[in-house]
């Protein structure tokens, strides 16, 4: 019952919060001065009428009421107005179909990072000052200093162009339909389209990038799980452990890991949900068409209706993380009790 | 169940599934790739694709609203021409560099009807000429779909244009630019209610009746409020002066001693015309104010605003329509074009400014209209935004498109151009693939692959392939200068103790900044393939575009170059000698400069000794070739101060203002950003408003109105008598292009080319001498063409590039291509 009341509490104080940077990001944005500037010889007119058909010169809580009722009553996140590649579209529309490739390569990334990083954390902790030990953790440094659009651009010359062993870009939709033209895939703008992503081609192709984005995780979770561990194996009930027969490896498997695994299991779980935010630096280099940089461009375009959506959705997305997380420690750690006294 | 073991199992789930779908992902396709297309080249049977690249995807294909130039990239291609641009050939059939013909496409007729339209209705003068013109269409235009295509179609599209429900961007393609049709801007901005507006703008005649209605106003325009009295405008005040200025102003040179005072004018500001004759003393203010400036009925209406609503308008007012056979377009212009030569022929203008109408398929189009969501007043559209909503009657049609990432266009076999026998051999290409790159590192890695067919040539790999044999320049009218700073004001106002920016005030200053930097090493080492830029126009400007008359290679314009930059001419064999003598660099006068600039501000208390002169270096982003830019002219700068009393003290710090980069410089924000124009290359006469309007100007706060030039045009006046005249930059200009009100109308309709240019080369001198835009570059691009494709010609040509798809050829058909770049190990080496 206090699990009940703690999760309804958080999620009050969730609604309060969201509520609170949701306004106020709207009339942040609202106060910006707008750009009615235009090319050469052109009618300034035609642009403030554009803003004006579109209420932009309105008080801002009648803009903020109408904003609501119009997400409310219809699901109409609004069109696109300034971002370049998205003018005209729904920005809802946008959304949704630029998801699936950023989601795709943080979980290829993470499903290869996690159990990479932890293995040789592991490996690190139970060779602990030896030469293996010291090769990953000089590694895991370098790894770790090194940022991934570096990665990136090596995997990219090497792998992809130099040896040719993988794809130098993303695969488009029109190319899937092509190399599969028997599956007959059909691509609906506007839409997930989910069904063009697991597939052998799509699949490779996406391997560049998550190489790339898998480097600095694995070198974070194998000095996050050496830390750990190391600290782990030299506890009294360890020893204790041993001397009740148990063979290091049962030891280590049992009750260290376990242990161990605490403060990791969350940041796993934090991995995972920070999925949907993209990279924009690895994107631009593999040319995903991922939500990575649609945010900032956003913002740089103060393009309203793109920054609303994203600011809320990104708002609600990273409040449930920090609930989600919270929580998990509870179920890998039973003695961990949220909201009890 | 716990939730211990639900937490385990669901993780155990995902993690099946998740392997799963990777395992299916990795299963082999028994059918491997087909990428057959089963459509063929014009009349060869092989299959030929192009791939190139953009870095920012189009969003919007629309004619009637697109935005940029990402949106051209697909417009190119699914729309035709009425007249077209083509190669001129000599008798041996070799294309002649830099001359073109027109040619008649999707039209087979053009006619001047102006007489038939002459009138109050459309507002044609008795002997008007070039007012109203008939298109005749070919008879066999059709959409992708097989629909035709008639005169009615692109009336429809005009209508939807111009409908005030959509307020559709490119509206004022038809009001604005020199395409104008009657009545266009009264139709899409019908029921549109403006506030304080130029009342002579509003209405054409002044009677007691609108006393109510107009608000007399000195003040200068504001963000609240954009807009200006037309006396304003017509004494060309700069924004700076406010209404108090301006009353100030006319006080001191034509009212003084009057009823018209500065206190008075500031009472009767805000105040209607009605209010201001009912009181004595703004009454007779006004009867001084009226008194010295009207000559002409109805210029009351100069010195007010008004609320103005446009009323509403049936489209039969506006001058579109069809004409006598369902094959005719007739329009009616508000201003003149000379769209045909005294020939008959058609002129360039045909092409330049008449190459086709906007044209939307109706039903597509009305089922892509959005209505507006509640508390919205606008409509919009979602034609031409996807495969789905796109219609093609070019060349090629719209197959795919994802946005963000690639689109595809192939051959539409409904235009009319195939059937055509002067097209036989023409038009090779099958389907072009677009990818979208935003890194050019990943384009570059992608062109040397054989993925895509051309690439611009980065600074980073100019040394390597500038001399490749696949390498190509192309010039382009763009001049990149450096802009600095005019508002002394705005410089003062971001001075801090021990920091100097004023001293940007002082003209040797400027000019000492200019010559400090060494251009050719700067294009060099900053840019691709940009020649040293020294005046505000290069070879790509033409003043005679009929006769290939580039501005910069007459002698007037050659002769400002030396008169600006020290070259005696009498010590060459030509002006042309003398000109490629330039350097722009002199680091001993430069120096010699800022000395002397330095000691007149330390005698004027504009700078103190021991300030460092610091100066903010803006730009919308600062990136790896802005910032090498900065630090070039950052040392250049360093190394003009050694020697002199501020040497060390010299000093640049970069910073970025975003999409208002050029905005904040004009408001006196930052002290010096590069930056230039584009456009209008065809007309430098027009082009040089960029450089001497408030409007425009990167030195917005340079008086252009007020900076007098005595000037004598030969042979303009009667008889062909030299006029000698004194007058502000601004007047000179308005000459220039017979603007309303101007003293003498020398508009390119009024006075030949070769008169006229005597009068663009003094204002282009005035305008480089006064060092607030100071040329650096000529742009050049260069880029690599792949071994797959070659151009029909490497000369390029200002009309036809370098002939575009339609005359590009194959050397290799894409199996053959596969077939090439796999033998070389799928790089391809292009440094020979």
């Amino acid at each position: 019952m206090y699990m009940f009341k703690y999760i309804c509490k958080r999620i009050g104080l969730m609604i309060v919060t969201f509520t609170i940077i949701f306004v106020t990001c709207f009339v942040l944005v609202k106060l910006l001065p707008i750009n009615t500037s235009v090319g050469f010889g052109e009618d300034t007119g035609k642009i403030i009428a554009q803003f004006e058909a579109r209420g932009y010169f309105d008080p801002i809580p009648e803009q903020f009421v109408r904003y609501l009722k119009r997400i409310i009553l219809d699901g109409d996140f609004g069109i696109g107005f300034q971002i370049p590649s998205y003018r005209g579209r729904p920005v809802w529309d946008v959304f949704i179909e630029k998801l699936p490739p950023t989601i795709l390569i943080n979980i290829y990334s993470s499903l290869f990072a996690v159990p990479v990083g932890i293995a040789l954390g592991i490996f690190a902790a139970l060779k602990k000052n030896k030469w293996q030990d010291h090769f990953i953790s000089t590694a895991v440094m370098v790894f770790i200093s090194v940022p991934s659009f570096v990665y990136a651009s090596l995997l990219l010359y090497t792998l992809c162009f130099q040896l040719g062993l993988l794809p130098l870009s993303f695969s488009s939709f029109q190319h899937i339909i092509e190399t599969y033209p028997e599956k007959n895939f059909v691509y609906t703008p506007g839409t997930f389209n989910w069904h063009l992503y697991f597939n052998k081609e799509m699949f490779v192709s996406t391997l560049p990038a998550v190489f790339a984005m898998s480097f600095g995780s694995i070198a974070g979770y194998a000095r996050f799980t050496r830390a750990e561990l190391t600290e782990v194996l030299t506890s009294e009930f360890m020893l204790l452990a041993r001397t009740k027969g148990l063979t290091k490896a049962q030891a280590t498997t049992r009750h260290a890991l376990r242990n161990a695994m605490v403060p990791i299991f969350p940041s796993i779980i934090g991995e995972f949900v920070s999925v949907l935010s993209g990279s924009l630096v690895i994107e631009k280099i593999f040319q995903i068409p991922g939500v990575g940089g649609l945010y900032l461009n956003a913002i740089n375009t103060k393009d309203y209706d793109f920054f609303m959506m994203l600011s809320g959705f990104y708002l609600l997305v990273g409040l449930a993380a920090g609930l989600v997380i919270d929580l998990s420690y509870g179920v890998i750690d039973p003695r961990i009790r949220m909201g009890a006294k | 169940m716990n939730t211990k073991n639900l937490f385990k199992k669901s993780i155990a789930i995902l993690m099946v599934a998740i392997m799963l779908l990777s395992a299916v992902a990795c299963k082999k396709d028994p059918q491997g790739s087909t990428g057959d297309s089963d459509q063929t080249g014009h009349k060869d049977p092989k299959n030929y694709t192009y791939n190139t690249y953009v870095s920012v995807s189009p969003s919007n294909w629309n004619e009637l609203t697109y935005q940029d130039n990402n949106d051209t990239e697909v417009m190119s291609w699914i729309g035709s021409s009425f007249f077209i641009y083509d190669f001129k050939y000599d008798e041996a059939g070799e294309i002649i560099p830099g001359e073109f013909e027109m040619k008649y496409s999707a039209a087979t007729k053009l006619e001047d009807v102006s007489a038939q339209y002459v009138g109050d209705t459309w507002g044609v003068p008795a002997d008007g000429k070039g007012y109203a013109w008939k298109i005749t269409l070919r008879e066999d235009l059709k959409w992708q779909n097989g629909d035709p295509i008639k005169a009615e179609d692109f009336v429809y599209t005009m209508q939807e244009q111009l409908n005030p429900d959509f307020q559709n961007y490119r509206a004022d393609s038809f009001y604005t630019g020199a395409t104008t049709i009657v009545n266009a801007q009264a139709y899409v901005k019908q029921g549109q209610a403006l506030k304080a507006q130029p009342a002579s703008t509003i209405y054409t005649t002044y009677s007691a009746d609108l006393d109510s209605k107009l608000v007399f106003s000195l003040a200068a325009p504001s963000d609240e409020r954009p807009t200006e009295v037309y006396m304003r405008t017509a004494m060309e005040f700069p924004e700076s002066y406010d209404a108090k200025a301006a009353a100030d102003y006319l006080v001191a040179n034509y009212l003084g001693g009057t009823a018209f005072t500065a206190d008075v004018a500031a009472t009767m500001e805000g105040k209607t015309f009605a209010e201001i004759k009912a009181d004595a003393t703004m009454k007779a203010a006004w009867d001084a104010l009226i008194g010295w400036w009207q000559t002409e009925p109805n210029e009351e209406l100069h010195f007010f605003l008004t609320d103005y609503t446009y009323p509403e308008l049936t489209w039969d007012k506006v001058g579109m329509f069809v004409g006598d056979t369902e094959y005719e377009i007739v329009l009616v212009l508000a201003k003149p074009l000379n769209l045909l030569k005294e020939d008959g022929s058609l002129s360039y203008q045909a092409a330049y400014n008449m190459a086709s109408l906007p044209l939307v398929h109706k039903a597509t189009y009305e089922a892509c209209k959005i209505a507006p969501s509640e508390g919205v007043d606008l409509w919009t559209s979602k034609y031409n935004s996807s495969v789905d909503t796109t219609m093609s009657w070019g060349a090629y049609k719209l197959t795919s498109f994802q946005a963000g990432k690639e689109f595809t266009l192939e051959r539409n076999e409904n235009w009319f151009g195939y059937g055509l026998e002067e097209n036989d051999g023409l038009y090779q290409t099958d389907k072009v693939v677009y990818s979208v790159i935003e890194e050019w590192n990943t384009a570059w890695l992608e062109f040397q692959a054989g993925k895509i067919d051309g690439i611009g040539i980065d600074v980073t790999i100019a040394d390597d392939y500038k001399g490749s044999s696949r390498a190509y320049f192309t010039p382009s009218d763009y001049v990149g200068s450096l802009q600095l700073q005019s508002s002394v004001e705005q410089l003062k106002a971001r001075e801090t103790e021990g920091v100097n920016k004023s001293i940007l005030s002082y003209t040797d200053f400027r000019k000492a900044l200019s010559l400090s930097i060494n251009r050719a090493d700067y294009n060099t080492k900053c840019t691709t393939s940009s020649l040293p830029g020294f005046g505000l126009f290069n070879s790509m400007h033409y003043y005679d575009v009929e006769n290939g008359g580039a501005f910069r290679n007459t002698d007037e314009a050659r002769q400002v170059l030396c008169n600006v930059y020290g070259v005696d001419a009498s010590k060459y064999a030509s002006l042309e000698e003398a000109v490629d003598a330039i350097t722009g660099y002199d680091l001993a006068q430069a120096r010699e400069l800022l000395t002397k600039a330095y000691n007149e501000a330390l005698a004027a208390g504009d700078i103190k000794d021991g300030d460092e002169v610091v100066l903010t270096f803006g730009s919308s982003v600062i990136n790896e070739t802005v910032q090498r830019r900065i630090d070039f002219i950052d040392a250049a700068w360093k190394e003009l101060a050694k020697g002199t009393p501020l040497e060390g003290k010299i000093k640049t710090e970069g910073k970025e203002f975003g999409d208002a980069w050029s905005k904040d410089f004009r408001a006196g924000a930052y002290d010096v950003c590069l930056g230039g124009w584009t456009g209008a290359a065809w007309d430098p006469g027009y082009f040089l408003l960029a450089y001497l309007s408030p409007d425009y100007m990167y030195s917005a706060a340079w008086d252009t109105a007020n900076t007098q030039m005595t000037f004598t045009m030969k042979g303009v006046g009667e008889n062909g008598a030299d006029v000698t005249e004194t007058m502000g930059l601004l007047e000179w200009y308005d000459c220039l292009n017979g603007s309303e009100g101007a003293k003498y109308n020398w508009s390119a309709t009024a006075l030949e080319q070769s008169k006229r240019l005597q009068l663009i080369a003094a204002l282009e001198e005035q305008v480089l001498l006064a060092y607030y835009s100071v040329p650096l570059q000529y742009e050049f691009s260069a880029s690599l063409l792949s071994y797959k494709i070659d151009y029909v010609t490497y000369e390029y040509n200002t009309f036809m590039g370098y002939g575009g798809t339609k005359y590009m050829t194959f050397n290799y058909d894409d199996e053959g291509w596969a077939a090439e770049v796999a033998a070389q190990n799928n790089k391809l080496d292009y440094k020979n």
